[in-house]
C-alpha cells in the first residue's frame, strides 16, 4: 500500500486491531473503524465475555484518538446463522468444531468485504497476525506471522484470493512485544489490555454449558472403555473432545483419555494415552489457497491451533486431501482444521473427518 | 458537513449561544437561594419560565421545568395517572412515553396501544370507545421518526366527552406547528428544549391548573413540589432564547417543506420507499433503502459529510431496527431495518439539499452490485 488509501479497519476493541489502525493512521491513510456486534454474551459471563459494551468502547476511544470515524454494525444474526448453529451441530455429532475459520471466512471477512464497497473503501485492514505476498504468478500467498507464538494464518486458510486481494495485515512482520510497544508509542488507549479469550463467545471455556443454553441440550450418555464396559456416566458429549483427561470422573484405575465420541449412542470411549496416537487423517471441505496442486507433496501439517504442525505426505483428493505424517501424532480431533503449509506458506486446509 | 438531524437535535441558533454565554456568570447560584447570587439566578429562571410558556400559549404558573424532554414525558403520564385504571396510547410513542405506560402497566394498570398502520394515526372514532373517566390517554402529537401528524384538538374532543384525562408528548410539536396549549385543551402537554434549538437539559411539562401532579423523582419541593432538584438555569436561559425564536422556526416551515420534497422525491427516484404517509411535519421524510441497512447507510453517508440518522434509539454505538417502522408496517418487515430519517431545519438551505442529494445518489450506487 504505497498511496494513500481508504481502507475500513475491523476493530474488536482488542489492542491487536487497535494497534493495526494506529499503525495504518501513521502511515497516512484514510480510516475507518468498524466494529461487528456479533454476539450478546449471557450476563452472568462478566470476564472476557465478547462483544461486550467496554470492547465496543475501547474500540470508540482508539478511533477518537485517531480521528477517526467508527460504526457499530449489527451481524448478530449472520453470526447465529453462520458460526454458532453449526458449532452446537459440530458438538453435538461428537465433533470438536473451530468457529474462528467459519467465521472469518463467512462472516468478517466476506461481510466486512461488502460493508468495504459500500464505503467505497478500497482495502480491509485487521489485526491478525499473518501475512500476504504476491507470488511470481500473479496470486496472494498467505504467510505465517513473524511472531510464531501469536501467528493466526491458521484460522485464514479458507479464504478466497478475492477476499485476500482486499486484506491488510498491519501486524504481520510484527512481534507481539512490538505490537504492545507501537501501541504505547502511537498513545493507543488500551495498549496494556490482556489478551482476548480463543473462543469468544464461550469466555468460561464451559462448551457444554453453552451448547445447552443454545436450547438444544447435549446428549448424556456412558462412559466406556475400547471393549464396550461401561465405567461410569457422563452429563452430555460436548462437554468432551479426544484426548481430554479431565472431567471424565472415573475416581482410581490409572489416567485415562478420551478417545473418541459415538454421536449416536452418546458413548463416550476413553482409554489409554497410547491409543490417541494415529499417522493418518482425512480432511475434507479443502480449500487451496492459491490453487489446488497437482500431486502428492510434502508439507507441515497442523491439526490444531497450538500444534506446532508435523512433515507429512499430503495427497489431495476431490474436496478433500488425505495426510500421512512421518510421525504419529497426539490426539487427532474431527472438526478441527488440518492446515497444510510449505515453510512459511499456507498452501490450504481442511476439517478433519 | 451537512447536518439533516434536526429532530434528534436541532443546532442552537447564534441568540441561543449568546443568551447562555452572557447567563453563565449568574445562573450557577442556586435559585432557591434567598440572597442576592440566588435572587440574580431566579431572576433569570423565572424569566426562561416566561419565555417557555409563552411560546405555548401557557400561564407560567403551570409550566413546570424538568431536565429534559424524557422527564417532561414521564412527569406528564405518570403524574397524571393517580386514579386512572386504564391507559391509552399509541404503537408508536416514543421511549420516553412508552416506557412510562409501561411501567403503569406493571404496577397493574390496563393499557391499550392503538395501531398506527403506514403512518395512518388513530381517528377520534377509533380512540372513543376506550374512553371512560377513569382512564389517562397518553399519545404524541408528532412522531419523531415519521413526522406523522396525531388529531391532537380532535382527540381533546372525545377525551373531554368521555371524561378522560390527555397527556399530549408535544416534544416534536413545538416549532412545526402553532402550540397553544391554552387554546388546545388537554391535560398536561411536555416540551424540549433541544428539538428547538435549546439545550438537551431543558424541558418543560405544562398542567392545567387545578390538576394535581404527583412528581417522578423524590427531592425536594422545588417547582410547587412537582419537580424536585435545583433547577438548572443556564439551560433554562437556553431554552427560553430557543423558545423566543418560535414563530421565526415557524414562518421557515413552508420553505423547509419544499426542501424535504425536494430530495424525498430523488430519494424516492433512486428506491427510496416512504415510511409513513400525510399529514405529516414538512421537516422530515423516513425511507427505506432495500440494499441497504439504516445503520451501514448513515455510516457510508457520515463518511461523505452528511449527519442522519436512523431514527431508532442507539445504546453503546448499536441501532435496533426502528420498532416505530415495524409497527407501522408489520407486514413489511424489512422496512424497519433499512430506514434512514432526514429531518430538516429552518438552518437547512438549497444548497445543503442539493449537496445531500448528491451524496445519497453517490453512496446508493455502491449498494448495487
Amino acid at each position: 500500500m504505497s498511496q494513500v488509501k481508504r481502507v475500513l479497519v475491523a476493530m474488536s476493541g482488542g489492542v491487536d486491531s487497535s494497534v493495526a489502525a494506529a499503525l495504518l493512521h501513521e502511515a497516512g491513510h484514510d480510516l475507518i473503524g468498524v466494529t461487528l456486534h456479533l454476539w450478546d454474551a449471557d450476563g452472568e459471563q462478566q470476564v472476557g465475555r465478547c462483544c461486550a459494551p467496554e470492547d465496543r468502547d475501547d474500540a470508540r476511544r482508539t478511533c477518537e484518538h485517531l480521528g477517526i470515524p467508527h460504526y457499530v454494525l449489527d451481524e448478530r444474526e449472520a453470526f447465529r446463522k453462520n458460526v454458532i448453529d453449526p458449532f452446537v451441530t459440530e458438538y453435538q455429532a461428537g465433533r470438536t468444531p473451530i468457529p474462528c475459520v467459519s467465521c472469518n471466512r463467512t462472516v468478517k471477512l466476506t461481510y466486512l468485504a461488502d460493508v468495504a464497497r459500500r464505503f467505497d473503501a478500497t482495502h480491509i485492514a485487521t489485526g491478525h497476525y499473518a501475512r500476504l505476498e504476491r507470488a511470481p504468478e500473479g496470486q496472494l500467498r498467505l504467510l505465517r506471522g513473524r511472531d510464531d507464538d501469536k501467528d493466526q494464518s491458521y484460522f485464514l486458510f479458507g479464504l478466497p484470493q478475492s477476499t485476500l486481494e482486499t486484506l491488510v495485515f498491519p501486524l504481520g512482520d510484527l512481534t507481539k512485544p512490538e505490537v504492545r510497544e507501537a501501541g504505547r508509542r502511537l498513545g493507543v488507549p488500551n495498549a496494556d489490555k490482556p489478551e482476548s479469550m480463543e473462543l469468544c463467545f464461550v469466555p468460561d471455556g464451559r462448551v457444554g454449558d453453552f451448547i445447552n443454553r443454545q436450547g438444544s441440550p447435549t446428549t448424556a450418555g456412558k462412559i466406556i472403555d475400547p471393549d464396550g464396559t461401561v465405567l461410569g456416566r457422563h452429563e452430555g458429549v460436548a462437554n468432551f473432545t479426544r484426548g481430554q483427561r479431565r472431567g471424565l470422573g472415573l475416581g482410581g484405575g490409572g489416567t485415562r483419555y478420551v478417545l473418541r465420541i459415538v454421536p449416536d449412542t452418546a458413548e463416550v470411549v476413553v482409554g489409554d494415552e497410547s491409543q490417541l496416537y494415529d499417522r493418518q487423517l482425512t480432511a475434507t471441505d479443502a480449500h487451496w489457497v492459491a490453487g489446488r496442486p497437482t500431486d502428492a507433496f510434502q508439507g507441515e501439517v497442523r491439526i490444531r491451533y497450538r500444534h506446532r504442525g508435523a512433515l507429512a505426505d499430503v495427497t489431495p483428493t476431490g474436496n478433500g486431501f488425505e495426510v500421512r505424517f512421518d510421525e504419529p501424532q497426539r490426539a487427532i480431533t474431527p472438526g478441527q482444521a488440518a492446515v497444510v503449509y510449505r515453510g512459511d506458506e499456507v498452501i490450504g486446509g481442511g476439517f478433519i473427518a | 458537513m451537512i447536518y439533516l438531524d434536526h429532530h434528534a437535535a436541532a443546532p442552537p441558533p447564534e441568540a441561543v449561544r449568546h443568551a447562555m454565554q452572557e447567563a453563565a456568570a449568574v445562573a450557577w447560584a442556586n435559585p432557591s437561594s434567598t440572597h442576592a447570587a440566588g435572587r440574580a439566578s431566579r431572576q433569570l429562571l423565572e424569566a426562561a419560565r416566561e419565555e417557555v410558556a409563552s411560546s405555548i400559549g401557557a400561564s407560567a404558573a403551570d409550566v413546570v421545568l424538568t431536565g429534559g424532554g424524557t422527564e417532561a414525558c414521564n412527569l406528564g403520564v405518570r403524574g397524571l395517572a393517580a386514579g386512572r385504571i386504564r391507559v391509552v396510547t399509541s404503537q408508536v410513542e416514543h421511549p420516553a412515553v412508552a416506557q412510562s405506560v409501561r411501567r403503569l402497566r406493571t404496577e397493574g394498570r390496563d393499557v391499550i396501544a392503538l395501531r398506527v398502520v403506514e403512518g395512518r394515526p388513530p381517528t377520534p372514532e377509533e380512540l372513543a370507545p376506550h374512553l371512560a373517566p377513569d382512564t389517562l390517554v397518553a399519545i404524541q402529537w408528532i412522531n419523531h421518526e415519521t413526522g406523522t401528524v396525531f388529531p391532537i384538538h380532535e382527540y381533546v374532543q372525545v377525551c373531554r366527552e368521555h371524561q378522560a384525562r390527555l397527556f399530549v408528548d408535544a416534544t416534536q410539536a413545538l416549532g412545526k406547528v402553532p402550540v397553544d396549549v391554552g387554546a388546545l385543551g388537554a391535560d398536561a402537554v411536555a416540551v424540549a428544549a433541544q428539538k428547538i434549538g435549546g439545550p438537551a437539559g431543558a424541558g418543560a411539562c405544562w398542567v392545567r391548573r387545578g390538576l394535581e401532579l404527583e412528581p417522578v423523582l423524590d427531592g425536594g419541593s422545588q417547582e410547587r413540589g412537582r419537580r424536585p432538584g435545583t433547577p438548572d438555569t443556564l439551560s433554562m436561559v437556553g431554552f427560553g432564547a430557543a423558545c423566543r425564536l418560535t414563530r421565526e422556526r415557524l414562518a421557515h416551515q413552508p420553505r423547509v417543506t419544499e426542501l424535504r420534497d425536494r430530495i424525498e422525491s430523488k430519494l424516492l427516484r433512486l428506491g427510496g420507499v416512504l415510511n409513513g404517509g400525510n399529514p405529516r411535519t414538512g421537516t422530515v421524510s423516513n425511507l427505506s433503502f432495500r440494499d441497504w441497512k439504516g445503520p451501514l447507510l448513515v455510516a457510508a453517508l457520515d463518511v461523505e459529510g452528511l449527519c442522519l440518522s436512523t431514527g431508532a434509539a442507539c445504546s453503546s454505538g448499536l441501532q435496533e431496527p426502528s420498532a416505530v417502522i415495524r409497527a407501522m408496517y408489520p407486514d413489511e418487515q424489512w422496512r424497519a431495518g433499512s430506514a434512514v430519517r432526514i429531518s430538516l431545519g429552518m438552518e437547512t438551505t438549497e444548497q445543503d439539499i442539493e449537496t445531500a442529494s448528491h451524496a445519497f445518489q453517490r453512496v446508493l450506487a455502491r449498494g448495487d452490485a
